[in-house]
C-alpha cells in the first residue's frame, strides 16, 4: 500500500543516496509531449519508462519533455542523450521504450533501427 | 486524443509553454446532476483579446516552428459532441481559464482516462511548476498539491524516479478509491 508515511521512509532512503552521490544528471530521456506527441501515446511512455528505469536502478537519468519537434507523423517521439551524444528513436511503444532503457541506457548499444538520423 | 485526461495534459502543456508557474487542475464529477467538469488555470502570459477566439481555429498558432494548433480546437470539438459547454477566458499577464463541461452520460462522452500519468507526465516536464489537483467525485473530494509533497520532501527533487514512482502509485490509489462504488446507487435498485 502506498501511503504518505511511505514517503517518509523513502524520503530518508534518498537522502542517504543522495549523501553517498553527487554530481548532475550527464544521462537525460526527453519524451515529445505536443498534442500529436500526447495523441500518440507519449505519456503511456512516460510511465513505462519510469518504471524501467527504477526496475533497472538507473536513478541518475533524468526524464524530461520536449514539445513537438515537427515529426509528428512519427510521434511517440523519444530523445536519449547522454554526454554530447544525442540520438532520437521514432515510433516509440512501451516495448520499445523497455527496450531502449535496457538496450541504450544499460549496455550503451543504440538501437540503430528505431533511430531517426 | 482517446480520453478527457489526454486533453487536460495537452491543456496543461499549453499552459507551461505560456510560462505559468502556479497551475490548477480541478475535476468534478456528479452522477445525480450528471455532470463531469474540469477547470485548468494557469498564471501563465495569457492570449491577446484579438487572438482568443482564433485558438478555436484548428490552423491557428502562435508558435514560431508550427503551422498548426490543433489541440484546443479538439477539446472544443470533444465537448460540442456531446452536446457540452466550452469556455476559454484569458487576460494577458495574468493567466488562462479554460473550462469544459459534459452530459456525464452521454454515449460519445470521452472517458476521464489516466489522471495519474497526466500528472506524473506534467511534474517530469515542469518542475519548477507548482500544481493543484482537485477531484470530486459525488461530493467526495481528493487533493494534491505539489507544493505540500515538496515540503515533505525536504529538498529531495519531486522528479526523482523513486519518489514519481512512488507517486504514480500513490495518485492511482487515490483517484481509484474516490471514484469507486460509482455505480453502487443504481447497482442496488431492487
Amino acid at each position: 500500500m502506498k501511503s504518505l508515511a511511505e514517503l517518509d521512509k523513502l524520503r530518508d532512503k534518498l537522502q542517504q543516496e543522495m549523501k553517498a552521490r553527487q554530481g548532475e544528471h550527464d544521462v537525460s530521456i526527453a519524451v515529445s509531449m505536443g498534442t500529436c506527441g500526447i495523441a500518440a501515446g507519449a505519456r503511456e511512455v512516460v510511465k513505462v519508462l519510469l518504471n524501467e528505469l527504477r526496475e533497472q536502478g538507473l536513478s541518475d537519468v533524468a526524464l524530461t519533455q520536449t514539445s513537438c519537434v515537427g515529426l509528428c507523423r512519427q510521434e511517440p517521439l523519444l530523445e536519449v542523450k547522454m554526454g554530447d551524444e544525442k540520438v532520437i528513436y521514432v515510433n516509440v511503444d512501451q516495448e520499445k521504450a523497455k527496450e531502449i532503457v535496457k538496450r541504450h541506457l544499460v549496455k550503451g548499444e543504440i538501437i540503430t533501427e528505431w533511430t531517426v538520423s | 486524443m482517446e480520453d478527457l485526461s489526454q486533453h487536460l495534459l495537452d491543456l496543461s502543456f499549453n499552459s507551461l509553454a505560456a510560462g505559468c508557474t502556479d497551475l490548477q487542475i480541478c475535476i468534478r464529477e456528479d452522477l445525480k446532476s450528471n455532470i463531469l467538469e474540469f477547470i485548468v488555470r494557469d498564471n501563465g502570459h495569457g492570449i491577446d483579446q484579438e487572438d482568443i477566439e482564433k485558438v478555436l481555429d484548428p490552423f491557428f498558432t502562435t508558435k514560431e516552428n508550427a503551422r498548426v494548433g490543433l489541440g484546443i480546437s479538439l477539446l472544443k470539438e470533444a465537448v460540442e459532441r456531446c452536446g457540452g459547454i466550452f469556455k476559454i477566458d484569458s487576460l494577458p499577464r495574468i493567466g488562462t481559464c479554460v473550462q469544459a463541461g459534459f452530459p456525464r452520460d452521454h454515449m460519445d462522452r470521452a472517458p476521464l482516462g489516466d489522471m495519474t500519468g497526466t500528472i506524473i507526465s506534467l511534474i517530469t516536464a515542469g518542475g519548477d511548476m507548482e500544481m493543484v489537483y482537485h477531484h470530486e467525485f459525488n461530493r467526495k473530494q481528493f487533493y494534491f498539491s505539489t507544493e505540500e509533497l515538496k515540503l515533505s520532501l525536504e529538498g529531495i527533487s519531486i522528479q526523482t524516479t523513486a519518489v514519481l514512482v512512488w507517486l504514480e502509485e500513490y495518485l492511482s490509489k487515490e483517484i481509484k478509491a474516490l471514484r469507486r462504488g460509482k455505480d453502487e446507487k443504481f447497482g442496488r435498485a431492487g
